[in-house]
């Protein structure tokens, strides 16, 4: 079922007196239960889509659609709102919260995302989260003594312990090795089958091209037709 | 949750670093708050202490009360009128002390009243500064306009004028040294100005800016402490603008997850608050702790009211500090923060 769809998105920038369209007409569906990867040269403006995809940034043209809203039409609260409950979000890096402890992270994504559980279920269910991504161990521990594969893995475990619609993450695995890097997206793949999120990830590395279901290439601005890779 | 308390017991060092610098400049204003406070009392304390109430003195003195001389029979008419009026005279002189040592006092006169000291002809009643100089009660004491002595009948605490302790003479002593039969000033107390035909009204405060030191050195000690106020409030600003703006990744991410923007203020308020609040705390208990210590020839005195009313200041700066820093805050991106790097 489709469940987002990117419709003729555009965004320029100004880049001094110079305007650059950067994105020039996209258009995208993604499906629940499905990771799309977004492929492409460096420059080519896949962060520029997932961020807009996100609500992040606002497009300068085209409609955002998600469960028939259209994200370019709402409020910056509506949007916030949109982000705190409905999406999650992994980054190349896992930007976790300096002060707070792993267990924390998430306790604090609940607030955020408004949850109606109560205190004791809330703490149970980041209990079963770091479970999960393999973190439970760490519960009391604060990022800056996390190695960066399990930094990225209490990211995840923050990205979806809300139970998120949407899942967008930008390069999840760069900043891991190659071993970590196949254990997060096997994560990946099995949040979002199990948990029937639709997964939005842009990748570089072909590796991890694997765990998609689908792929879709992008140069300068442009979604190529999959007849060309 | 608390993400205010929880990062300062996170980050312990820095909230202590900015903290300190609260609590030294706080001090610092306290400390020299209490400085002028204690020079103003050594330079007025017998006016200051007096309540709030009306000073009359003749209107052809043009507001110096050294020229003032009120006619008898008009003193007669305002003391018949306000009975809790009193009439009295100060002039600067000298008292010989038996190793004819000369003290620089202040000579008060006065009708008689709860306000001032009223004394015997042939005695005197000093400041207690004057007890630390060696003079003892029984002393006889000397001056080259009065023909008899005086006789040292007693101390009182805190009464100074023009930076000399005062002493307190008889009405006929003081008539026959400065050869005057009128006094200057009437003070009535708790009441409002009222017309007298040749007098002038004036206000506790307004008498005091008439006595020409004390505007004066007022004026500067004042410049000073707002001086320190307005360095401090920048200083309160920066630290916390510093602070803020190597957490501008952070308050992205928080953003970016969903977290309300009000949140993130609610955030850097209750720092502020518990910093400042803990700072000022300190400082308000070491400056009066110095307060009671300080030496007495230091002239220190600094007020529970005035601590008060200088922490409030203090913690409206804060607030302003902290809020124009959220300011900045509310101008994050989520976006910028997450192409930064590792956080
Ligand atoms: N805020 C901005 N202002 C101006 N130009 C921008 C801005 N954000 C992105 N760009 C430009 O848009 C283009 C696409 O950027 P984007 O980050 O989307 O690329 P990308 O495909 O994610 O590249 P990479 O694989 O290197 O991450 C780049 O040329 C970049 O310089
Ligand atoms: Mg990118």
């Amino acid at each position: 079922m489709t469940l987002f769809t990117i419709d003729e998105v555009r965004k320029t920038f100004k880049n001094g007196e110079v305007e650059e369209e950067i994105l020039k007409g996209i258009n995208l569906s993604l499906k629940e239960g499905e990771i799309t990867a977004l492929v492409g040269a460096s420059g080519s403006g896949k962060s520029t889509l997932l961020t807009i995809a996100a609500g992040l940034q606002p497009a300068t043209y085209g409609q955002v659609l998600f469960e028939e809203q259209n994200l370019m039409t709402m409020s910056t609260e509506q949007v916030r709102k949109l982000r705190a409950s409905k999406f999650g979000f992994v980054f190349q890096f896992a930007h976790l919260v300096p002060f707070l402890t792993v267990e924390e992270q998430l306790l604090l994504m609940l607030e955020v995302a408004d949850s109606s559980l109560k205190k004791h279920e809330q703490k149970h269910e980041v209990n079963r989260l770091l479970q999960l991504v393999g973190m439970a161990h760490r519960m009391t521990a604060y990022p800056s003594s996390l190695s960066g594969g399990e930094k990225q893995r209490v990211a995840i475990a923050r990205a979806i312990i809300h139970q998120p619609k949407v899942l967008f993450a930008d390069e999840p695995t760069a900043s891991l090795d190659s071993q970590r890097s196949k254990e997060i997206m096997l994560l990946l793949r099995e949040l979002t089958k199990t948990l029937n999120i639709t997964t939005l990830m842009v990748t570089h590395d072909e590796e991890m091209l694997a765990y998609a279901d689908r792929i879709i290439k992008m140069s300068d601005g442009v979604v190529l037709p999959s007849a060309m890779y | 949750m608390n993400l205010a308390w929880k990062e300062i017991k996170k980050n312990k060092v820095r909230f202590i670093i900015l903290g300190s610098i609260i609590f030294l400049v706080s001090f610092l204003t306290f400390i020299i708050s209490g400085l002028a406070n204690g020079l103003s009392q050594d330079n007025a304390a017998l006016i200051k202490d007096l309540p709030k109430g009306q000073f009359y003195m003749a209107d052809d003195a043009d507001g110096t009360f050294n020229l003032s001389r009120i006619d008898n029979d008009l003193q007669q008419k305002v003391m018949t009128k306000e009975k809790d009026a009193v009439a009295f005279s100060i002039q600067m002189g000298f008292l010989n002390d038996r190793d004819d040592k000369q003290q620089s006092v202040a000579f008060v006169t006065s009708t008689e009243s709860t306000l001032f000291k009223n004394v015997h002809q042939g005695e005197v009643l000093l400041d207690s500064s004057l007890q630390d100089k060696g003079i003892q009660v029984g002393d006889t004491l000397t001056n080259n306009q009065y023909s008899g002595e005086f006789i040292v009948k007693g101390f009182v605490e805190q009464k100074k004028y023009s930076h000399a302790p005062v002493a307190y003479i008889s009405e006929e002593a003081y008539h026959e040294m400065y050869r005057v039969n009128n006094k200057q000033l009437i003070y009535v107390p708790n009441k409002e100005p009222k017309e007298f035909k040749g007098l002038q009204a004036y206000s506790n405060k307004e008498f005091l800016n008439t006595i020409p030191s004390y505007s004066a050195e007022q004026l500067s000690l004042n410049m000073i402490i707002w001086f320190l106020v307005v360095i401090s409030g920048m200083l309160f600003a920066i630290f916390f603008y510093m602070m803020n703006v190597q957490k501008i990744g952070l308050y992205g991410i928080l953003k970016a997850i969903g977290l309300k923007t009000s949140k993130l203020f609610k955030m850097i308020w209750t720092q502020m608050a518990i910093i400042t609040v803990i700072s000022l705390f300190v400082s308000v208990s070491l400056s009066q702790l110095f307060n009671l210590v300080a030496p007495k020839g230091m002239p220190f005195t600094l007020t529970i009211a005035t601590t008060t009313q200088l922490s409030i200041v203090f913690l409206i700066i804060g607030f302003i500090g902290a809020t124009l820093s959220g300011i900045q805050i509310k101008k994050i991106e989520p976006l910028q923060a997450i192409q930064q790097g590792e956080a």
